[in-house]
């Protein structure tokens, strides 16, 4: 039977993304890792897997356990997996920033750690893939979205796999000289098939399904959508392409990652002008916060690409583009990434509590579950720090990056507790809050419903 | 789980007293047409071949065929291009062209969501057991066939030939406690 119903653990995912993204913003609030580090250090590797594992990768499953079926029209295939995957994945996690750390000269921590992380994080992200892969090969044809989701998650099992590798090396467990190469001149395309292929293109895909839904667009499979989709693939093909020559023990070419940047160029510019079609031809005129907050993290998506692919920006960003980097990582996806919880948390709770007695009883509307003036004001906060954190690394100050990142603590912990808010039902006026039959929500955890 | 489309007996519609009574047919035929059940067939029958409606029947996703009968009336049989939306039904549907006319019937396409899905659980409570709704929306409810199925309520439904509207049909089921 086609349909979907609410996916068991995806709050939890939600919140423990939501701790790591506290937790990564308070390492870099107190000088850990780049730019008080090296971008190279071990500081700097523990911090960016907290935000792209912890927070970014969490954020990312959670969310597609619950729309790859939306995407599909399907129920979740082997759901059962989602709770012992976020175990593995956040125990791999605390696995490998301890061994980093180690790396870095904490004592107490030892470097073997680094491979039993990578362990637990590949059988971890193994199991993700069987739920959405399943589900995914389960529809016939492939709607455009879907089809953006399984590249994302090829991108996922390549990025592991070369993470895997270099933790080998980095523990001393791995020392032949391919896999050294690889570790020196891999690290840059194991965070593009990351970032780009994982985060981006997966969340790109669902976007294209997400945003007709709540602006009430037409989301039929435009020609531009589908050059996206083949640029985008075209570009994660060249990086992968690299990573093999590399491992092949040829030498780093460099025209293959040209080519992959000009076509992510493309894919994004094209991307672009379907966002602005997608709101020019919305049905809905009343502009929701999720909405205006998720196309600023359009325009920071838009604007990294474009500085990273210029070589004036680009080298002008600091060590690794880090500037950009910044700016792509918390402008585009995690600006993405709050807007969607700001939308999709309220959602999830109105059905999970009001869903059972809609027609039998007053419920309230969504909207009703959220402060949207009070939000305003956190993503306002939010993006203005993120700019000025950004131009503070270009600037190479790092007491301003300090002062704006706190800024930007302050304001996702903003809305952390608006989230929470939603959850508890808060904001809902008290006879509408709990009717009669309603199931109450907890804050992360499932509502155990043995029918189901 | 996606059945073939199943063939309901076509709807009949006679424009000709229409026409004899001096009356303009398009609005009936065009009633008759968004009445129809997914997969279903349209047989009409004018006083002359309806040559531009073929036309209009086209860009909806109908094929024709015409015959002339005895006397020089025309029967045109409007029948859904297979290349439609599959339609889809639920588990415990038995047979939905068995099912009776709708009682209701809801334009739902300009409500945001999740506004449709309220408004449809709410019908149907309103309703008698057997009795059928119909229902137009701008998007297939994915989020309302489980709730529509844990309520035991029945329902089919599919895409129209433009995939801007999803229709369906909710048959409301014995109430469970």
């Amino acid at each position: 039977m086609p349909g979907a119903t609410l996916s068991r653990w995806t709050m939890s995912y939600f919140a423990a993304a939501c701790v790591f993204l506290v937790i990564g913003q308070g390492m870099m609030v107190s000088g850990y890792g780049y730019p008080f580090a090296d971008i190279g250090a071990p500081a700097t590797l523990a911090l960016v897997h907290v935000l792209a594992i912890g927070w970014l990768g969490l954020l990312m499953v959670g969310a597609l356990l619950q729309f790859v079926p939306v995407l599909v029209a399907a129920p979740l295939r082997a759901g059962r997996l989602a709770l012992p995957a976020l175990l593995l994945l956040i125990a791999g996690l605390l696995l490998l920033v301890g061994g980093f750390a180690s790396l870095g000269g904490t004592p107490g921590m030892a470097p073997g750690m680094l491979p039993f992380g990578a362990f637990s994080l590949v059988t971890g992200f193994g199991f993700v893939t069987i739920m959405l892969a399943s589900t995914i090969a389960a529809a016939r044809p492939l709607p455009l979205p879907a089809r953006f989701v399984a590249v994302g998650l090829t991108a996922l099992i390549a990025t592991v796999l070369v993470g895997g590798i270099f933790t080998l090396v980095l523990s001393g467990a791995l020392a032949n000289d391919t896999a050294i190469a690889l570790l020196l001149e891999g690290a840059p395309l194991h965070a593009a098939l990351g970032l780009g292929g994982w985060l981006t293109f997966t969340a790109i895909g669902v976007s294209y399904r997400l945003l007709p839904m709540f602006m009430l667009a037409p989301d039929s499979a435009r020609a531009t959508s589908k050059a996206v989709w083949w640029s985008g693939v075209v570009a994660l093909a060249l990086v992968a392409a690299c990573v093999v020559s590399i491992a092949a023990g040829s030498a780093a070419v460099k025209w293959p990652l040209g080519l992959a940047a000009l076509f992510s160029v493309s894919a994004t510019l094209l991307y672009s002008t379907d966002l602005s079609r997608l709101f020019r031809e919305r049905r809905r005129k009343i502009v929701e916060l999720n909405i205006l907050a998720s196309y600023a993290a359009f325009a920071a998506l838009l604007v990294s690409v474009v500085m990273f692919a210029l070589p004036v920006t680009r080298s002008a960003a600091g060590e690794g583009a880090a500037a950009v980097v910044y700016l792509f990582v918390f402008g585009w996806l995690t600006g993405l990434g709050l807007a969607q919880l700001y939308k999709i948390v309220p959602f999830l709770t109105w059905l999970e509590c009001y869903g059972p007695v809609l027609g039998r009883a007053a419920v309230p509307r969504v909207q009703d579950l959220v402060r949207e003036r009070r939000a305003r004001l956190w993503f306002c906060l939010y993006y203005g720090a993120v700019v000025a954190a950004t131009i503070s690394l270009f600037a190479d100050n790092p007491m301003a990056f300090r002062i704006a990142v706190l800024a930007q603590l302050g304001a996702t912990s903003g809305l952390l507790v608006e989230f929470a808010r939603a959850r508890e039902l808060s904001a809902v006026a008290a006879p509408l809050r709990f009717p009669a039959g309603a199931p109450r929500p907890h804050l992360f955890l499932p509502i155990s419903r043995p029918q189901e | 789980m996606t059945t073939a489309p199943q063939t309901p007996a076509p709807r009949e519609l006679d424009v000709r007293p229409i026409l004899r009574g001096g009356g303009e047919p398009f609005q009936a035929i065009m009633e008759a047409v968004n009445g129809l059940k997914p997969g279903q067939a349209l047989r009409l029958f004018a006083p002359f071949r309806p040559q531009p409606l073929f036309k209009v029947m086209e860009g909806r996703g109908f094929g024709h065929e015409a015959q002339e009968l005895d006397g020089g009336d025309w029967e045109v049989l409007f029948t859904p291009k297979p290349s439609g939306a599959p339609v889809a039904v639920s588990a415990a549907a038995d047979n939905p062209d068995t099912w009776p006319e709708p009682v209701e019937h809801l334009d739902l396409t300009d409500l945001d969501p999740p506004e449709p899905m309220v408004r449809i659980l709410a019908a149907a409570e309103r309703m008698e057991p057997g009795e059928v709704l119909f229902a137009l929306l701008s998007r297939e409810p994915i989020f309302l066939f489980p709730e529509l199925a844990k309520r035991g309520h029945q329902w089919a439904g599919n895409f129209d030939e433009t995939r801007t509207t999803f229709r369906i049909f909710v048959r409301v089921g014995k109430p469970r406690n």
